[in-house]
């Protein structure tokens, strides 16, 4: 085991980690954060999508030791208290989720998208969460939730 | 047990390879390596992240020729308008390979050394189990063929297809110095041995000597995304007329048919493709299909030169 320091939703903290763990595992196992989801394993449904210095990875294909040094930030960490982020409080006005395991991952996909790409077209957010899988919505509504995201983000 | 180490130069990562003498694998975006890890299929104890090495990340193009460092992410080839404006079927390439958000990880070394592919043997231990191994795991018959030597697990690198229809060329580093070789001469006909390069080595750079005249790419997958291929064809047109078309994802290697244009003909490009693809039953695809898939997009780019 090594001890690591890792920052996560702006928490800097210790934790004793295997060396070949995947940071998917360390939230989950270690820090109690299992917002971020654990589905296929293997970087097929992207469940497990968290942002790494702004950027998404997939945690269950990111070395944990990989993750020293770099801001992490996980779905815990998206909402500021009560007040869900535009993508989330679309997500729900639109129905864009019924069990709800795919959504951590669609909204940590989404919003550095977003960031990125203020003006997308339905097609390209399409594209952008094309590694998302969803067995419950069908897809369509979690594109109208991204898209009227984008919209009110926009205004 | 199982270390991760992250040199922060070559010369280290070398004799860290040199010490773990072949019990180690290097890890770049790490997307095609962890899922060997987790199936049981890559055991080696050490992993040797090449990310900390700076000079490995790199973009930049002089003359219309190309240099890519080997741990440039796909994403960044995609967003660069300069490869884009020069190279477009590599970005073509790049942009249908796994999901945007694999592709942000992904690295275009990591692409070209991409493990070969079987049905039969890229799946978790138990299902491995429940159908018999294999030969290329810890069995002694290949599942598709019933024989007991050749694996025909195929080769699925997409930009691998389009790198070798530029002639593009790597460089490769070990502790015997610095060789530099066309990428279409590091693969072999083998599904198990899929290149020829020792396990110390590691590639740097890409060069792309040329920018083509005419290039046409497409890829057969079951869904437009996340799927990997089920048969890549990328062929360019280079000034001289040089046709160079690659054929991926049917064989245990890419194919390469380079000829100058005025002497082929669509019935010879088939021929040819037809011949040196060993295409065997070991995708989701039939295999019928996939072999008329092939003659169906040679067509598709044969009429495309003459718009
Ligand atoms: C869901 C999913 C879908 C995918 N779809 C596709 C697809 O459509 N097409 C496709 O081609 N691939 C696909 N992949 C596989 C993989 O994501 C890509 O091939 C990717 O480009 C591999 O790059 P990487 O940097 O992650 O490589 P890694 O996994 O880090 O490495 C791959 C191999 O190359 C070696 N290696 C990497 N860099 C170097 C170097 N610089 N020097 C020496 N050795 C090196 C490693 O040791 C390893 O053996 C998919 C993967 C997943 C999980
Ligand atoms: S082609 Fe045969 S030997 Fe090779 S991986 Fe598939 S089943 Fe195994
Ligand atoms: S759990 Fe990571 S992609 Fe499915
Ligand atoms: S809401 Fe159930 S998987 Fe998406």
């Amino acid at each position: 085991m090594e001890k690591v320091t890792l920052t996560v939703n702006g928490f800097t903290q210790s934790v004793l980690v295997e060396s070949h763990e995947t940071i998917l595992d360390t939230l989950r196992n270690r820090l109690n954060l299992t917002g971020t989801k654990k589905c296929c394993d293997e970087g097929t449904c992207g469940s497990c999508t968290i942002l790494m210095d702004g950027k998404p990875v997939l945690g269950c294909l990111t070395p944990t030791l990989r993750c020293v040094g770099k801001e992490i930030l996980t779905i815990e960490g998206i909402s500021s208290g009560e007040s869900l982020h535009l993508v989330q409080k679309h997500l729900v006005k639109s129905l864009g989720l019924q069990c709800g395991f795919c959504t951590p991952g669609v909204v940590m996909t989404a919003i550095p998208f977003l960031e990125e790409n203020p003006h997308a077209s339905r097609n390209e957010i399409k594209e952008s969460l094309s590694g998302n899988l969803c067995r419950c919505t069908g897809y369509k509504k979690i594109i109208d939730a991204v898209e009227n995201a984008a919209e009110e983000m926009r205004s | 047990m199982e270390y991760y180490h992250s040199p922060d130069s070559i010369k280290d990562a070398l004799s860290m390879a040199r010490e773990f003498d072949g019990n180690f694998i290097y890890f770049a975006g790490g997307t095609d390596v962890q899922i060997y890890r987790k199936q049981k299929l890559e055991k080696n104890e050490h992993i040797i992240d090449l990310k900390s090495i700076h000079d490995l990340n790199s973009i930049s193009i002089k003359d219309e020729v190309l240099s890519l460092g080997a741990m440039t992410p796909l994403d960044d080839i995609i967003k660069s308008k300069e490869i884009l404006k020069f190279f477009p079927v590599l970005v073509e390439a790049a942009k249908s390979v796994a999901t945007p958000v694999i592709r942000k990880t992904a690295t275009i070394g990591g692409n070209l050394l991409v493990r070969n592919r079987c049905t039969f043997y890229n799946q978790s231990q138990e299902w491995r189990n429940g159908v018999g191994s294999c030969l290329r795991d810890v069995g002694d018959i290949c599942q598709v063929t019933g024989g007991k030597n050749d694996c025909f697990s195929r080769n699925v690198s997409d930009t691998a297809a389009a790198l070798i229809a530029l002639n593009a060329e790597i460089t490769l580093i070990n502790s015997n110095g610095m060789t530099q070789k066309p990428i279409k001469d590091i693969y072999l006909p083998c599904g198990i041995k899929f290149h020829d390069l020792d396990n110390e080595i590691i590639l740097t750079q890409i060069r792309v000597p040329f920018s083509p005249k005419k290039w046409w790419y497409k890829k057969l997958r079951m869904r437009k995304t996340l799927d990997f291929t089920s048969l890549t064809i990328a062929a360019t047109i280079d000034n001289q007329d040089i046709a160079r078309i690659c054929l991926n994802g049917v064989s245990m290697t890419p194919i390469l048919i380079e000829e100058p244009i005025e002497t082929l003909t669509l019935e010879s490009l088939i021929k040819q493709a037809r011949k040196n693809c060993k295409t065997v039953d070991n995708d989701l695809m039939p295999l019928k299909y996939r072999r008329e898939m092939i003659n169906v997009y040679l067509e598709e780019f044969w009429n495309s030169i003459y718009i």
